[in-house]
């Protein structure tokens, strides 16, 4: 494999950067409200967070993309490659991050909600002082371990014909196929040295954050 | 010791029932007092002592009958908006069995915070009072630390001073003993004893019944979602008339 090559691949890192952050961000934004819907008291909004989490969950994510890209990007929407890949795989995370929140929110302690009420702190305070803090504190590392795992799902990107890691690989291997055991492997060492320091981040965030509380 | 209370009523209860479901938690309670009194309520477990007191600050909604508590009016069928009721919160400070306190915030949040989004203290002011608090009860070296470092007894006390951080009117206890070594329980006693002595009206949901005999002037002993007896501390406590109350105090008081 030559330098050149080497070069060709590793210019997916953009990409497959952008689409694993965009895919994420729009999916921790939009699990919020999915999570809020899914503990309403109203049945109807507790009814569709279900009903959707169970269909953004249950098709595969491939399927999700062709959707979005050949089905409504053909016909409805002018929808490009890229925005496409981060819109489905976004709606997914937001899927599995309203889990993630909801199994946080129950881990807190019923009591916070009694002290924070019981101060008579108003509702925003309540939230955004007491519960959402240690929300977070609890959804850190299966955000993270989510993050790693999107990070390899922003490949079926590829298939779509977004220029991230897995397409480039592909795309070089077709025209070197005598070599594509070391480009793959290349591909791959690529989204282990992403990964490494991704995690490494959460542990570091997740002992800052534990080690204040025990001080 | 003896008060002047009841001079001022300041928690009127009438006709006060909860259920939870179909079970009927409590039914029928009666009771009033008056500014600066403390009353222990006492009672076997599963007697609603808890559920009333979670009442009296509509941490549960009640079923039926009226709750006239700090200047707020509260009937079943006309619960408070949010803003009143955290008006009425404001008044009346709680005290739980677990604490509570918000563990990812120092002891001086804790007890700051309610004080900055509740009554709009600044930061500098909060600080001061809660700083003049801790140090009341006996926790001033404790500010910068976070509540995991801290022992129940002392979280106890710092859930103590949080409460009275804003000022309240009446102070409600939920079993704030329970949780805690016997040995440790008395530090929290302590405190309660000073706040009684130093005029605040509180009532006392305890299984402590030295603390009830002693320190509160009167006790009401429920069993079943209904108060069996009411009156003088000394007199309930040595002198029950059911049958049912003999047989709680014998059990609590010989052992």
């Amino acid at each position: 494999m030559t330098w050149q090559g080497l070069e060709l691949v590793a210019w997916g890192i953009p990409w497959t950067l952008a689409v694993t952050a965009g895919a994420f961000l729009l999916g921790a934004a939009l699990g919020v409200p999915l999570c809020a819907m899914h503990v309403s008291r109203s049945r109807v909004l507790h009814g569709l967070a279900v009903a959707l989490i169970v269909a953004l969950r249950s098709i595969p994510p491939i399927v999700w993309l062709f959707l979005l890209y050949f089905g409504v990007g053909s016909g409805y929407l002018k929808v490009g490659a890229v925005q496409a890949a981060v819109v489905a795989l976004g709606l997914i995370t937001a899927a599995n991050m309203a889990e993630i929140y909801r199994g946080a929110l129950r881990s807190i302690h019923p009591g916070q909600w009694d002290a924070a009420q019981a101060l008579g702190l108003p509702v925003r305070s309540e939230l955004v002082d007491v519960i959402v803090p240690q929300v977070f504190r609890v959804t850190l590392p299966s955000a993270a371990t989510y993050i790693i795992g999107l990070l390899k799902d922003s490949a079926i990107a590829s298939t779509i014909g977004v220029a991230e890691i897995t397409y480039l690989a592909n795309f070089l291997s077709r025209k070197q196929f005598n070599e594509s055991l070391t480009i793959f492997a290349f591909a791959g060492m690529l989204y282990i040295l992403i990964s490494l320091p991704l995690a490494a981040l959460a542990r570091l965030a997740d002992g800052r954050l534990r080690a204040r509380v025990a001080q | 010791m003896v008060r002047q209370a009841g001079a001022e009523t300041i928690v009127k209860v009438s006709g006060l029932g909860k259920f939870f479901g179909a079970h009927k938690v409590l039914d029928g309670v009666d009771f009033g007092m008056g500014v600066g009194e403390v009353l222990a309520i006492i009672g076997p477990s599963g007697s609603g002592k808890s559920t009333l007191l979670r009442c009296l600050n509509q941490l549960e909604p009640h079923s039926e009958g009226v709750i006239d508590i700090c200047g707020s009016r509260i009937a079943a069928d006309a619960p408070l908006s949010r803003r009143d009721l955290n008006e009425l919160r404001r008044r009346a400070g709680m005290v739980f069995q677990s604490f509570n306190l918000f563990p990812h915030m120092s002891v001086l949040r804790n007890v700051s915070l309610p004080q900055e989004r509740v009554l709009g203290r600044k930061r500098a002011e909060a600080d001061e009072r809660s700083r003049a608090l801790l140090d009341r009860v006996g926790l001033g070296a404790k500010a910068d630390q976070y509540p995991a470092r801290c022992s129940g007894g002392q979280q106890q006390r710092i859930a103590i001073a949080r409460a009275l951080a804003l000022d309240p009117k009446i102070m409600l206890f939920d079993e704030p003993t329970s949780a805690l070594d016997p040995e440790i329980g008395l530090e929290v006693l302590a405190v309660m004893q000073e706040l009684a002595e130093g005029g605040m009206t509180m009532i006392v949901v305890t299984h402590e019944m030295h603390f009830a005999e002693t320190v509160s002037d009167r006790v009401l002993l429920m069993a079943e979602g209904k108060i069996l007896e009411e009156g003088p501390s000394v007199e309930v406590m040595r002198n029950p008339k059911t049958p049912r109350a003999q047989r709680f105090l014998q059990a609590v008081m010989n052992r």
